[in-house]
């Protein structure tokens, strides 16, 4: 269950940084409220002047591999439901999957491809940009204007192959002033194994940014997963605490790096460990096999003190996204709230295709660790809901390496109090 | 009627043994196998991993001899009691339990896909 070290690599050891992240991001050092996480009247703050005033995220390019290929993407904190089309001069477009008709939803496929939408109640029909194609019976309407029945439009943008869409009527910021300099910074990094998913999924009664913070600290990892992660991320004597690389706001956006126990090798008794991770494919966060993630490792952005004991980086975009880059790939996680205790979390971990026997079988360890590591902190995060409704306490004690949280909080207080999206990205 | 019928195991000539472990263990996709081993009590999951584990080296090198995703249906078992040993590991040599500490069972995580071949889509 522990990890044994191979005394035979001479790694560098670790030294956590000495400057404090949570000053470096012009941060408070105070305690925080917990207000925002039980609260349902904020969470209707939150609907209305987060999730319909940022971008979001909805899909990846790829979901859409031919002209006429649409996926619908559920937005329950918004009670929307998004069509994402790709239509004719390949453009990506965004509808609200709502008839022009009588309101019913028009496409009911997650996803497919379609030369046109048919809606099921009287067949109005609509093409994949959106415009209104057929009115069965039309003479029998009071001059009714075909061209402003189309479907409702919804701004849609792309940044490196992510697809973000944004529901305010016209959006008060562009997806490139909304991403800021953490779109410059992230620009350019390769992306790859993008046919080729292990999803993760988890409907639980918690508020939606547990799960966020969750994953932007490394400060639980010994304790709260002791046997799935902690020997690779942590070290007896050099990081008992999995103290973070860097930790660092990029505007309204944030990452932190995670050290790796660059001597973690599976202990004598973990046969079957040892035994799938006989391939060198870059530890336990390993998908890639083919050096793919090299040229991830060389980007400026990623792991940016280029420390040698460095595993992977958790990029949270704001609100509800993470993009986190390893040795071995790359994976996101989307944390949608339903309801101020309730949150749907779907994580997609990109994987190269089954190569061999063995490939599989690792892949089959990698699958189910990830899923064990998913589940201890979602009962966890059911747990801390339950101590913070009971109004015990009005406030947490964060530390130098839960920066990102304190950052988040901020940042939506932010977004929350300001009237116009500009203020709010200051 | 194959050769696996006639000799009273639908694992391939050599793994009788493990044939016992094939009703529980043996099941199409990744979040079916997970379920069985979050689900099972720890003598049962030991057992299945002492048992597995023993013949590992032997049964990759027998599904080896075939294209994944085409295995022969004896072959094709005995790879899925390789994929099964995978969570039997979870618990006999991370959490010493069927599931993560103090987590509750049914659970509000799903694997809703899988890897290739075998993995499956819920
Ligand atoms: S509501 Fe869509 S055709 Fe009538
Ligand atoms: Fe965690």
């Amino acid at each position: 269950m522990s990890a044994v070290l191979d005394e035979k690599t001479a790694a560098p050891r670790f030294k956590a940084p000495e400057h404090s992240f949570t000053l470096a991001a012009n941060l408070g050092t105070g305690p925080v409220s917990v207000e925002p996480y039980r609260s349902p009247a904020y969470f209707e703050l939150e609907r209305e002047r987060v999730f319909r005033r940022a971008w979001l995220y909805a899909g990846r390019v790829e979901a859409l591999p031919e002209t006429h290929s649409y996926f619908i993407k559920d937005l329950d904190v918004c009670k929307a439901s998004v069509l994402v089309t790709r239509g004719k001069g390949e453009r990506i477009r965004a509808f609200h999957n709502v008839c022009s008709h009588r309101g019913n939803l028009v496409v009911n496929q997650a996803c497919g491809k379609a030369e046109r939408f048919v809606c099921k109640y009287h067949n109005w029909s609509y093409s994949s940009d959106g415009s209104l194609m057929g009115i069965p019976d039309q003479k029998h309407f009071f001059d009714v204007d075909k061209k402003t029945c189309g479907l409702t439009p919804i701004a849609c943008e792309v940044w490196e192959g992510f697809i973000f869409i944004n529901l305010q009527p016209t959006p008060e910021v562009s997806l490139a002033e909304f991403l800021g300099p953490f779109g410059t910074k992230y620009a350019g990094i390769p992306y790859f194994n993008l046919d080729e998913t292990i999803v993760i999924e988890a409907d639980f009664q918690a508020n939606w940014k547990l799960i966020c913070d969750a994953f932007a600290e490394p400060y639980h990892v010994p304790s709260l997963h002791p046997g799935t992660l902690a020997p690779g991320f942590a070290h007896p004597e050099d990081n008992k605490y999995a103290r973070p690389l860097s930790a660092m706001a990029h505007g309204i956006h944030r990452h932190f790096s995670a050290y790796g126990n660059p001597q973690y090798v599976p202990a004598p008794e973990s046969k079957v460990e040892r035994m799938v991770y006989i391939q060198d494919t870059g530890g336990v966060l390993g998908g890639d096999a083919q050096g793919n993630a090299a040229a991830l490792w060389s980007h400026p952005a990623i792991n940016p003190t280029k420390d040698p004991n460095w595993s992977a980086d958790v990029t949270w975009i704001f609100p509800n996204f993470n993009i986190d880059y390893s040795t071995g790939g790359f994976w996101t996680h989307e944390f949608w709230p339903v309801a101020y205790n309730r949150t749907k979390w779907t994580q997609r971990i990109y994987i190269p295709k089954t190569a061999s026997v063995r490939h599989r079988l690792q892949l089959e360890h990698y699958a189910c660790r990830w899923a064990e590591v998913v589940l201890e902190d979602v009962t966890n995060c059911e747990r801390i809901q339950r101590g913070l409704e009971s109004g015990a306490k009005d406030v947490m004690h964060l530390q130098d390496a839960e920066m990102l949280i304190r950052h988040n909080l901020h940042v939506l207080d932010n977004w929350v109090k300001a009237d116009r999206v500009a203020d709010a990205l200051k | 009627m194959s050769a696996a019928e006639s000799s009273g195991t639908s694992l391939p000539a050599g793994f009788e043994p493990l044939e016992t472990y094939v009703p529980y263990w043996c099941l199409d996709t990744n979040d079916a196998r997970r379920a069985a081993r979050s689900q099972a009590e720890m003598p049962e999951i030991q057992a299945f991993y002492d048992a597995i584990v023993a013949r590992a080296e032997d049964a990759i090198a027998h599904v080896e001899q075939f294209e994944l995703g085409q295995m022969p249906a004896e072959a094709e078992r005995l790879f899925k009691l390789l994929l099964a040993m995978n969570h039997a590991a979870i618990a006999v040599e991370m959490h010493g339990a069927p599931r993560a500490i103090d987590s509750n069972w049914p659970s509000a995580v799903r694997i809703s896909r899988g890897p290739w071949p075998h993995g499956g889509t819920l």
